[in-house]
């Protein structure tokens, strides 16, 4: 009972911040578009209708999710090492690595966007680099396309990936990779046949919160896109701000939460699935 | 000056009735905002004796939202808005229509700008198309579209594409410059393909100017208005063209929104924007393009603007309200044939 | 196991082992050397924070020395990273690897040296057998008790026929009344396959039970490496004395000519005339005899002293009488099935106590030079 009063203000705060909003979006998803553009009130399947029966949509559903299993893969891969570093690092240490892993969380989209134009971009590092020591003519092109949408996402979802390893990881008993080690194991068949197994949970935790954030990444594909990489999220801004067709964006969006809830129930069962305890 | 004059006496009810306050709604990005306050919010203020809110919003999709949501308790009184965005809420009734009856004013609006708002609130400023590109890296001066197709360009052009209206507009011109209408989108497409081969990004951020400055690429398509700020602020190094294939105008409308509870002040404020003296000063400070036609313009400010008499031709008539039946099959068009022509 | 092999090289020596943790005030070990014959078992035996564990991490290569060398059968391992050491450690929390079961916990090691998978499934088999679980080889760690992994943990330090078995209490997560049980299972294990082994403890009963080697350690530094009997009836220093075994402190100074001169009056024959001067003397309770009313001191048996009886605290086998004495509070252990006058005794009733002169342990008193 006390339990429930003290989760009031968090519901509370869930009701209004989330559960109103969505059924007000559900509710203009239900609306009509007249011919002329403006949004009729009523009560229709219309626009989901015309969404699921859209060769195009079902196009943007298999790159969003193909783009956010592969991203949020590689963001796992690049966050192990670097959760296993802040792991075994003196306690001195551990906070400004830490840190560091996640720092990317603390920049702006639009700053993130500057950064990686000078990085990326034609007159950007990697290019000038390149082509001064005569590798490439033509420079390579990086951004506004799926490769810099690919790398500015691996980049924004790392930092959740090393969050939810550090979680994971410190859980992981150190002596076991001690025992393995009097055991007679290297550091190298210690971490694939002790740390990496105990380590799988963390990192399919890591990869499936990487993937739905991904799934529902809207900044780095807006911005990093170059207007050619068309996912679920930029789709929905489109309808919404650019051809103003909020019952299609509202749908679009009902459509992309079932599916992201799908995924999370997903996970659910998976924790639930027997031996994956402790 | 008569135009002043009759703006002064249509303001003078809405002094009587005890100055009051109204909210007016338009852009949130500095160069509209801050001008548009200086050059007329602020005179308008002293002349009337009311109070103007300036509710900056990043757009006006945002815009017809806060309309949306506010139907049965408008906080807004007035709306500056693109002309496609507002015909939708002049057909979902939340602006008020208004006549040459009621607003005298409006037979010294470009046809255009009337035809613009249809039975709403008319065009209050003319925007156009034009190109932009670098001049440290273009040195010999573009003067049409079709030059960013050329082959040096290669990976060095930035198009605005649908469903942003830039990209329907370039659309309209290129087939009207290619021997059709401008809703045939076939004759466009070929020029598309063209220049997209050449385009790096059809979505340039952060925003358009930012890339050619920066050199990310060396052309953009852009509003006149902000490329011609740029032109000046860029010392030159931004080159402003407006092409030979022609122009089209955005238009953004002022309206009164229905059920204002200020309305008496908001209609004063929408006959001053619209007179003259507005026009004028508005132009001159950033080059939208007046509607008024008695505005008297210097002629260095018009020149930057398509209202000029040498581009009174190159003006491609853009009926936006058959745009936005086109939009969605024209967006799905550039989707697939023109985006994937780009490398 | 006899002692006789001291004479040949020690199979494990420490020489001048040092760590000192960056912050530290002091070393955590500090200069430890000693020497252990093939096949001995040694507890280092200690309160928590003297430096027994990370000598025993230092043995096993778990951590670096700052200085000091350790040789095993001879050799320098000092410099050799752990998976090459070949030695066997059972860890407090026994670390066993949950994703695997207990036969593949004891294979691994085996697997780590390259043993095929026929011979390796057999020889974990075996190692089960010897700890009493092959019946529960295919469980996972989780879906075993806490004696139960504490014998697989044990099996899989013995599977690879280590050259040194290390044991970090290993006994301190079980129940009270598993441990004496598997103290002497452990024990008798560690006699049959002769494995030299070194064994962490902070419990002295433990350590006198199993060990044939006894270091006890604090601050750092071992104070007394001896037999266990040796440790406890000749501490080598106050703090031995103190931490092993319990024992009744007496203060004084010590005459020449042997004569103790309590703080409380009493004058005791001493052993220690070196001595002289400020000293602590330590009296073991199961030293002091209980003489009845008007019973004569037996011959040979130095001291006697007169004191009432304050408390008397019953455990079960024996019974502590403490008393007031002219030397101060003094205790004497009875069996609980001894008969005697004590059985009627109530606090406040006279008491006569008798030991001998050697059973005082005498020290330099703390705080004087020595």
């Amino acid at each position: 009972m006390i339990g429930w009063l003290l989760a009031l203000p968090a519901l509370c705060i869930l009701g209004i911040a989330f559960l109103w909003p969505l059924a007000a979006l559900f509710r203009i998803s239900l609306n009509r578009t007249l011919d002329s553009g403006a949004m009729e009130v009523a009560v229709t399947g219309e626009s989901y209708a015309k969404l699921l029966g859209d060769d195009f949509t079902w196009q943007l559903v298999w790159d969003t999710v193909t783009l956010a299993a592969s991203a949020s893969a590689m963001a796992v891969l690049l966050a192990l090492p670097v959760a296993l570093l802040v792991r075994a690092a003196s306690p001195r240490w551990r906070g400004v690595l830490a840190l560091m892993g996640i720092a990317p969380l603390l920049i702006s989209g639009t700053a993130r966007l500057v950064g990686w134009m000078a990085i990326l971009g034609d007159q950007g590092l990697i290019n000038v680099v390149l082509q001064g020591m005569g590798v490439i003519g033509e420079p390579l092109r990086m951004i506004n396309n799926w490769t810099g949408v690919r790398i500015g996402l691996v980049e924004s979802l790392m930092p959740y990936a090393v969050l939810v390893l550090l979680a994971g990881l410190g859980r992981l008993d150190g002596r076991l990779e001690e025992a393995a080690a009097t055991l007679g194991a290297n550091r190298v068949r210690t971490f694939f046949r002790v740390t990496l197994p105990l380590a799988a949970p963390a990192l399919l935790a890591a990869w499936l919160l990487d993937v739905v954030l991904g799934i529902s990444a809207f900044i780095t594909p807006k911005l990093m896109g170059g207007g050619r990489v068309f996912v679920l999220a930029t789709e929905i801004y489109d309808l919404a701000l650019e051809s103003v067709n909020w019952p299609a964006a509202a749908a679009l969006a009902m459509l992309l939460l079932a599916g992201l809830l799908a995924l999370l129930l997903l996970r659910g069962v998976f924790s639930w699935l027997p031996g994956r305890r402790a | 000056m008569l135009g002043v004059a009759g703006l002064t006496a249509a303001a003078m009810p809405a002094m009587a009735q005890g100055n009051g306050q109204i909210t007016v709604m338009a852009y949130g990005d500095s160069i509209f905002r801050d001008n548009y306050v200086s050059a007329v919010i602020e005179p308008f203020q002293k002349a009337s004796g009311t109070q103007v809110q300036y509710f900056a919003n990043p757009g006006s999709a945002q815009m017809l939202g806060t309309l949306r949501s506010q139907k049965g308790d408008p906080q807004v009184d007035v709306v500056i808005m693109d002309t496609t965005t507002a015909a939708l809420a002049c057909a979902e009734g939340l602006v008020e229509k208004v006549t040459a009856q009621q607003l005298p004013l409006l037979n010294d609006i470009a046809q255009q700008a009337r035809d613009a708002g249809g039975e709403c609130g008319p065009g209050v400023t003319f925007d156009n198309l034009v190109m932009i590109y670098n001049t440290d890296n273009v040195k010999t001066a573009p003067t049409a579209f079709a030059d960013m197709a050329a082959p040096q360009w290669r990976g060095r052009v930035g198009l605005g594409g649908p469903p942003n209206i830039q990209g329907l507009a370039l659309t309209a011109i290129l087939a009207h410059a290619n021997g059709g209408r401008w809703n045939d989108i076939s004759k466009a497409l070929p020029a598309l393909k063209a220049i997209a081969a050449n385009t790096q990004t059809f979505d340039p951020k952060p925003d358009a100017v930012t890339v050619v400055v920066s050199g990310q690429v060396d052309f953009t398509t852009n509003w006149n208005a902000r490329a011609q700020l740029a032109s000046i602020q860029s010392k030159g190094r931004v080159g402003v063209v407006l092409p030979k294939e022609g122009t089209a105008f955005q238009i953004n409308t002022i309206n009164v929104v229905a059920g204002s509870k200020n309305a008496a002040q908001a209609r004063a404020f929408m006959a001053y924007a619209l007179g003259t003296e507005a026009q004028k000063a508005f132009t001159e400070r950033v080059f939208y393009g007046p509607t008024n036609t008695k505005a008297q313009i210097a002629p260095e400010a018009l020149n930057r603007t398509a209202m000029a008499p040498q581009y009174r031709d190159s003006i491609v008539n853009i009926d936006w309200a058959e745009m936005q039946k086109l939009r969605d099959s024209w967006n799905q068009r550039w989707r697939r044939e023109v985006v994937t022509a780009a490398p | 196991m006899t002692l006789a092999a001291t004479d040949t090289a020690p199979h494990l020596r420490l020489d001048g082992l040092v760590r000192h943790y960056a912050g530290a005030p002091a070393p955590a070990v500090d200069r430890v050397s000693l020497g252990l014959p093939r096949g001995a078992l040694l507890a280092l035996l200690g309160p928590s924070g003297c430096g027994k564990t990370t000598t025993l991490r230092m043995i096993a290569g778990l951590e670096t020395p700052d200085a000091g060398r350790i040789l095993v059968g001879g050799r320098d391992v000092t410099a050799l990273p752990p998976h090459k050491r070949h030695m066997g450690v059972v860890f407090q929390s026994y670390a066993l690897f949950p994703h695997m079961t207990a036969a593949g916990n004891v294979a691994f090691g085996l697997e780590m040296q390259g043993m095929p998978r026929a011979e390796r499934a057999r020889r974990a088999e075996a190692a089960l057998e010897l700890v009493g679980l092959a019946a529960l080889a295919a469980r996972k760690p989780r879906q075993l008790s806490g004696g139960q992994q504490q014998r697989v943990a044990l099996a899989r330090a013995l599977a690879i026929e280590p050259d040194l078995l290390l044991l970090d209490e290993p006994l301190s997560a079980l129940d009270a009344k598993l441990r004496e049980g598997v103290r002497d299972e452990i024990r008798a294990l560690q006699q049959r396959l002769g494995t030299t082994t070194v064994f962490v403890t902070h419990d002295q009963v433990e350590a006198l039970a199993m060990a044939d080697l006894v270091a006890v350690m604090n601050a750092g530094r071992v104070e007394q490496l001896a037999a266990p009997e040796e440790i406890f009836e000749r501490p080598a220093t106050r703090f031995v004395a103190t931490f092993v075994g319990r024992a009744a402190r007496i203060r004084g100074v010590l005459e020449p000519g042997g004569v103790l001169r309590a703080e409380g009056g009493a004058a005791l024959r001493a052993a220690g005339a070196a001595l002289v001067g400020q000293v602590e003397a330590f009296l073991r309770p199961h030293r002091v005899r209980l003489l009845g009313a008007g019973e004569a001191a037996p011959a040979g048996i130095e001291n006697l002293l007169e004191g009432t009886l304050a408390r008397r605290v019953y455990t079960g086998e024996v019974v502590s009488l403490e008393a007031q004495t002219a030397a101060g509070p003094v205790t004497a252990e009875v069996h609980a099935s001894a008969e005697g006058a004590w059985r009627e005794m109530q606090p406040g009733a006279p008491l006569r106590l008798a030991f001998r002169a050697n059973d005082l342990l005498v020290f330099p008193a703390q705080g004087a030079a020595a």
